[in-house]
This record gives structure tokens, C-alpha cells and sequence, in this order.
């Protein structure tokens, strides 16, 4: 006897070409439709091809969004920080090349257009000035939102970080500046002496041999979810990460070895922080990989934040807390996540840091990381 | 009086999700023959029958797959994930599975952990039909699945949703956290949360989706297809999803299923249930809103944190309260309606020919797992993801083409 089908959905008629823009996104550029009078204006090109370097000298091949105005550490792995004083207008003039591209500001949440998701406005093509002005200050993101599943694991993501309306905003990488958190008393933002980020990632070496478009679904405005137009060979299902990144740094499957300020001069500070006893530590900590990465700190910590929102702070966050976290507590994050922890060492010594990485699927441990915080 | 009430079918064109029919009321169930001792059809008790069976289930890519699936015998028809079980707390159901399959298969429904399971059937024997009474539990969001062989039978699509709705109170819960309450509480009646010029204040109890998220190895289940008795450690260990659906749809299909698409206007907060019954840690994404993560596996939450994305675990059981503001880093005053703000961008249509307007303001909520945005190991992005969308500003003007 046939069985039932139990059919995938329906296309109404009438939704025909909102199916097609699912799948193949309209191009625009130019400038923003409604501007309005920025109070700072950024730039970011991509894409840029670029070479990782790993320990035994080998390299893998990265894509990375470029910041033209620095002519020195604008072409980076994780692509550059970018560092905006809370409330700024921002316009951010977007350049393609290439291929369409498009920004997202992950955690910031503008009107369509200026969120950067082509299939709910367009993909870039040439350049576009993307318009927002973050409201709450803290840990966010930003990356490219086509074949995001390829195009973010390639390495088109940076850090943007919010920093309080305070004097000295924007600060510098690395400390000591200020940031929000639950403090009645001094009007929710706290300073901080040394500032770490630990941006945990994987790389699947197959994957970095891929174009743009792979393994993408032919256009079809007439019927868009045609099966004939379905790729069928393609394997961005299948995440087999051979290398493992914190913040830029990276290290092979069967390379223990910690990960120190003495691996890159850019971002090996961030990565081992070390400060004074007395002082004050914010760890900005970002799951930009595609495995359930699990962190471990041999000192306490307070969590302060997530996801950009200050725990506690009135009105929107009143309905939670900051927490205390143990030394060896760990604590796991899926992709996207941001913790922003608060460390204050009482004395000196070196204390460990651990990331392991878990698949999404199967569960199992695929490498542990292993950094530090030294306190002198 | 047993009265079938088919208004509990979801009228929605092309709805993914369907409630399941229930008859209310007193009258003795003419259905059970099992040899539980439960009583059914009791005064005040609300009935639900349930077939165990087989189909094949089309992937967004038009392949089709052998699944197990659950039959509502009130409509004949098997649907994937099974259908909804609706109840209110404290509820009389009375649940009948009959086991239309070839082997044992079994019915859980899980509760908190470390209290005791809201139900569990045990072994149901192939032909045998078997009938349960429990008492609906606290208010909040559950998974039922046939835990046996686990996590084969589960994931071979024997799984779905029960939904508890509190007999008072303006939360979704029984016994709510105070940070949950003053959260609800606060809807539409804060600066912060004001409510749409239309609309009552506060959460209204039927402004709800269910985001069941499952995943699909069309391998095993072949397997399965074939009569071969699939080894649980074999799945756990090689599963490598090639679909990945939220209330058994994906990608455009998903975007457009509206028991799946989040609609709404600025100032109409609508929760959000998700679970998982695969076997793919998610971490779902949602833009233009942080959401506020209420509920954990049946636990309310005490520090209710405002995110933008958040793990989904096989077997979770997460509650989100999406609050509908305006999204928040609109450049601009923030007390100008928008149709002032951003007029060229609500009246763009993009794309010429091939376009679509911009308006009404439309988002994605996607995992952030990005495999699982793909189908056929690609195709992005035809996998977990659906709409966000934004019909109208908080002073009751609508923004153009919401009408629809």
C-alpha cells in the first residue's frame, strides 16, 4: 500500500516572488535611503583574501572584511574590532567587491535595510552606507549574511563593540577604559584596567577551498523551490573543524600547545591578558565558531553582560541579575553568544583559561585551548 | 455531550502545526481497549487519540522520506511533528496511542528535571491501543516523543508538542518567578514597554508560536524504511543532518507558515516555544528584538536575561518573550513614528520586477549553527529559519502592504 506524503508546504501564487527573494536576494547600493546627519562615519571593504599562518608554517586561506582607513592593521583575522561610543549615528560605507556581500551588525538592531540580511532587503552590490545608533552599550559582532554559512566560517566576522558615552570613547584595544554594568551608584558603567577577548572559532580546512556561491540554489523566478534547482553534492552540513582559533591565533587538531601574548603581536594580549593584582579584568567572550565551546577560568569571575545587554541595568535588564562564577566553573556558549566578564585578582599568580570545543552533533570533545591570566 | 470542537484545527492555509482534536465532556471513550485502568472520558476530562503509523515526508528539496509519525485519528491524516496537545492546568486528558507500526513503540512526556514525568506509556505493542489519564501540569511548554531505542524512535519523527496554558494570572506559567511576573506585568504599562494604541496591555495568552526544531538524516531513515533495527549508539555517533526543520518545515516554507512566522506590531509581545527534538545543539538567533529567555525544560526562570541568541539542546524546552519593541538602534529620534523616520525605506521596492516591497519590516530569526541553514548540504538558506515581522507602529497606523 503507497504511503501518505506529507508534503514540505505551499507556495501561494502571491507569494511566488517573496519565495524567489528567499533564495536570490535582490542587488542595491548607493546611499541610505532615509539618511540622516552621522556623528561618526566608519568603512569596511570586502572581500580580502588573506593567508592564516599557522604554527608549522602552513597556511589556510581566509576571507576577511578590511577596514581601508588602516593601512597597517586594517587587513586582520578576525577581521578588525570595530568601536563605537554608545548613541553615535553611525553611517558605514560598505564596499563589495567581487560579488555581492552584506554587513549584519549582530545584537544592534536597525530597520531592514541597515540590518544587513539580503533576503529581507538586498545584498550589496558596489557599496552602501548602512545607518544605525546603538542604544545599549557592550559586547557585539559583525559579519557578512550571504551564504552565511560559509561566508562567516570563512572568516568575514570582527568584534564592534559599544563602548559607554563617556569621556575617552572609543577605547583601545587591550584597556583600560570603561564599560556598562549594574552600578546604581556610578550611573551603570564601571572602568576596567586591561581588556581581553576571547573570539573562539574553528576551521573545517575543506570548507576554505570553496567559492563564494557554492553549493548555492539556482535562481528561478518562476518556481523558486523548483527541486531541479537544488544543489545535491554539497557538504555545509557537515562541520569537520581540523583547526582551532581564539582570537585569530591559531592551532592544528594535534597542537596542544597554549595559546600565549607571544603568538601574534596583534592579538596576543588579548588573548593571555596580564595585569596587576588590585587591578580589573573585562573579558569579552565570543562563540564565532560552529561547535558548543565550553570556557573554564582558574579564577572567579562575574558574568556582567550578554549578548551586549548589562545585566541588572534599568529598564530592559531589571529582570535579571550579574552572577557570581566560581573559579572552575565552566559555563558553554552556542554560536553568537557573548558573555563580558568582570575579574578583580585579589594576588599575583597564573591563573588558566580553557576552551574546549564539543560538535554540534555527536557531542564529542574535538580539542581543548589552553591560555591564561597572569597576575603580577 | 461528547462534542468534537474542529475549531481546534489551526485555520491557516498551509499551517504547518495542527491542534490536536480534542472532545470535551463526559460519556465513555468507545476506543478503549487497552488494559490500563485509567479512566477516560470522565466529566470535565478532554480527550486526544493518537495512531502511531508511517509516511513519507517531503524535504524542502522534494526528496522524500521515509518517517514514523503520529496520526490524529479525528482527521486521518499524519502530520510531522505530531499534533499539538493543548490542555489548561489541571486539566483532565485522557490520551489514547494505539501502535499502527511493527514494533514497540512508547509515549513521554517529560516534565522538570528531577520531578516525575507528566506521563509515560511504557511499551505500547505493535496493533495495541492504550489509554492514559493525567492531570494537565504547570502551565508552560512540553515535548512528547516515544523514548524507546532512544534517540531513534524520537528522531525518526515520533515527537511533538503540549502546550499548558495557567488557569489565572497574566504570565504563561502556573507559578511565576517575580522576574517573570514584573516582566509581564510591565507589558504595555511602562515607557519601555508601551503597548500598541489598539491593543490591551499586556501579553495576551493566544500570542503564542511553538518552534519545534527537528533534524533529518534521510539515511537512517531508510534504514528504518528497510526494517533494519537502527543501533542508538550508531545514530548518536554518525548522524549528520541534511534537513533541518522548524515544526517539520524549512527554509522559504519555514519564512512563510504562519503557525511558524512571528507577526505582529510594535507594542504586541508574543512568546515563543521552542523545543528540540533532534539531535543538533541550535543556538537560535533573532534580530531587531532581544527576547527574554522565561523558561528553561519547565523551570521558570529566576534571572531572566535579555538576549539575542540562545542554546536549544536536544530535548529543551525554551520559552522566549519576544517584547515587539520598536527595534532599538533605529538611527533617529526614537519617538518618531517611523513612517517619518524611514518614509524611502518603507515605500522601496527593491529588485525591480523581481522585487518585494520593503514594507511592512520584515527579519529573520535563524540558528546560528549555520549548517543548519542549509538542505542538501547547502541551498542556503533553506534550513532553520523563519520571519520576524513588523505590521504596524505603536500608534495603530500600520505600515504600507500589511494589510495582507
Amino acid at each position: 500500500m503507497a504511503l501518505p506524503v506529507i508534503p514540505r508546504g505551499e507556495m501561494p501564487p502571491d507569494e511566488t516572488l517573496a519565495f524567489h527573494k528567499h533564495v536570490c536576494p535582490p542587488d542595491f547600493g548607493g546611499p541610505n535611503p532615509d539618511p540622516l546627519n552621522p556623528d561618526l562615519i566608519l568603512s569596511r571593504n570586502l572581500l580580502i583574501s588573506i593567508d592564516l599562518l599557522l604554527p608549522e608554517n602552513a597556511r589556510v586561506p581566509m576571507w576577511i572584511i578590511e577596514d581601508p582607513d588602516d593601512p597597517v592593521n586594517g587587513r586582520v583575522f578576525p577581521s578588525k574590532t570595530i568601536r563605537i561610543p554608545r548613541g553615535a549615528l553611525v553611517n558605514a560605507l560598505v564596499g563589495c567587491e567581487g560579488g555581492t556581500h552584506t554587513i549584519h551588525w549582530h545584537g544592534i538592531e536597525p530597520t531592514p535595510m541597515n540590518d544587513g540580511v539580503g533576503k529581507h532587503s538586498f545584498e550589496v552590490d558596489g557599496n552602501f552606507v548602512y545607518q544605525f545608533q546603538p542604544r545599549e552599550a557592550g559586547t557585539y559582532f559583525y559579519h557578512c549574511h550571504k551564504n552565511t554559512v560559509l561566508h562567516f566560517e570563512m572568516g568575514l566576522y570582527g568584534l564592534l563593540i559599544i563602548d559607554p558615552d563617556v569621556p575617552g570613547a572609543p577605547f583601545t584595544d587591550g584597556g583600560p577604559g570603561f564599560c556598562a554594568a549594574f552600578s546604581p551608584a556610578t550611573n551603570h558603567v564601571i572602568p576596567y584596567d586591561v581588556e581581553a577577548f576571547w573570539v573562539a572559532d574553528e576551521i573545517d580546512s575543506r570548507w576554505h577551498t570553496l567559492g563564494h556561491d557554492d553549493f548555492m540554489q539556482e535562481c528561478d523566478p518562476e518556481n523558486p523551490v523548483d527541486p531541479a534547482n537544488f544543489t545535491q553534492d554539497g557538504f555545509l552540513n557537515d562541520f569537520r573543524p581540523d583547526i582551532f582559533v581564539v582570537t585569530g591565533i591559531p592551532r592544528r587538531v594535534n597542537n596542544p600547545s597554549p595559546f600565549s601574548a607571544a603568538d601574534d603581536p596583534l592579538f596576543g594580549p588579548l588573548v593571555a591578558p596580564a595585569l596587576q593584582a588590585g587591578q580589573t579584568l573585562l573579558a569579552r567572550i565570543l562563540n564565532a565558531g560552529y561547535t558548543i565551546q565550553q570556557f573554564t577560568l582558574g579564577i572567579d569571575a562575574e558574568v556582567i553582560a550578554m549578548d551586549g545587554h548589562a545585566l541588572g541595568v534599568p529598564p530592559f535588564q531589571q529582570y535579571s541579575s550579574p552572577f557570581r562564577l566560581p573559579a572552575g566553573t565552566p559555563f558553554r556558549l552556542t554560536t553568537a553568544m557573548r558573555h563580558d566578564l568582570i575579574i578583580t585578582p585579589a594576588s599575583p599568580g597564573i591563573f588558566p583559561v580553557t576552551i574546549e570545543y564539543f560538535h554540534s552533533v555527536s557531542g564529542r570533545r574535538l580539542f581543548t585551548a589552553r591560555t591564561a591570566i597572569t597576575v603580577i | 455531550m461528547k462534542e468534537i470542537k474542529r475549531r481546534d484545527f489551526l485555520k491557516l492555509a498551509g499551517a504547518t502545526l495542527v491542534l490536536a482534536a480534542c472532545s470535551r465532556g463526559g460519556g465513555g471513550s468507545t476506543e478503549d481497549q487497552s488494559g490500563d485502568q485509567s479512566p477516560t472520558g470522565q466529566p470535565g476530562a478532554v480527550s486526544f487519540n493518537f495512531r502511531i503509523t508511517e509516511a513519507l515526508v517531503e524535504m524542502i528539496d522534494g526528496t522524500l522520506v521515509y518517517s514514523w509519525v503520529f496520526e490524529d485519528t479525528a482527521s486521518g491524516q499524519p502530520v510531522l511533528p505530531g499534533p499539538v496537545i493543548q490542555a489548561e492546568e489541571g486539566e483532565l486528558i485522557s490520551l489514547t496511542i494505539e501502535n499502527g507500526l511493527r514494533e514497540n513503540h512508547s509515549f513521554l512526556v517529560p516534565s522538570a528535571p528531577g520531578s516525575p514525568d507528566v506521563v509515560d506509556f511504557g511499551m505500547i505493542a505493535p496493533g495495541e491501543k492504550v489509554t492514559k489519564s493525567f492531570t494537565a501540569p504547570s502551565a508552560g511548554t512540553y515535548l512528547y516523543f516515544d523514548p524507546l531505542n532512544a534517540p531513534v524512535n524520537r528522531v525518526l519523527g515520533l515527537h511533538g508538542a503540549m502546550v499548558v496554558l495557567p488557569k489565572t494570572g497574566n504570565t504563561p506559567y502556573s507559578v511565576p518567578t517575580p522576574a517573570v511576573q514584573q516582566l509581564f506585568n510591565d507589558l504595555g504599562t511602562t515607557d519601555h514597554f508601551p503597548k500598541h494604541a489598539l491593543s490591551p496591555a499586556g501579553w495576551q495568552r493566544d500570542r503564542f508560536r511553538i518552534w519545534l526544531m527537528s533534524q533529518v538524516d534521510p539515511a537512517f531513515n531508510a534504514l528504518a524504511q528497510s526494517g533494519v533495527i537502527i543501533n542508538p549508539a550508531d545514530m548518536r555517533d554518525n548522524f549528520l543532518p541534511r534537513y533541518f526543520t522548524i515544526n517539520g518545515k524549512s527554509g522559504a516554507f519555514s519564512s512563510h507558515d504562519h503557525s511558524v512566522v512571528l507577526s505582529g506590531r510594535i507594542g504586541q509581545p508574543m512568546l515563543v516555544r521552542i523545543l528540540n527534538a533532534g539531535l543538533f545543539t541550535h543556538s537560535n538567533h533573532l534580530h531587531a528584538n532581544h527576547f527574554y529567555v522565561t523558561s528553561v525544560n519547565n523551570v521558570v526562570r529566576e534571572n531572566v536575561f535579555n538576549i539575542d541568541s540562545f542554546t536549544i539542546s536536544p530535548l529543551d524546552r525554551v520559552d522566549w518573550l519576544v517584547p515587539y519593541i520598536r527595534p532599538p538602534d533605529i538611527a533617529g529620534d526614537p519617538d518618531t513614528p517611523l513612517r517619518e523616520l524611514i518614509p524611502n525605506e518603507l515605500a522601496l521596492v527593491i529588485g525591480g520586477d523581481i522585487g518585494v516591497p520593503q514594507s511592512p519590516l520584515v527579519f529573520p530569526m535563524h540558528c546560528h549553527v549555520e549548517q543548519s541553514q542549509t538542505a542538501a548540504g547547502g541551498n542556503y538558506p533553506q534550513g532553520t529559519v523563519t520571519h520576524f515581522e513588523f505590521l504596524g507602529d505603536i500608534d495603530g497606523v500600520d505600515f504600507p502592504n500589511a494589510g495582507g
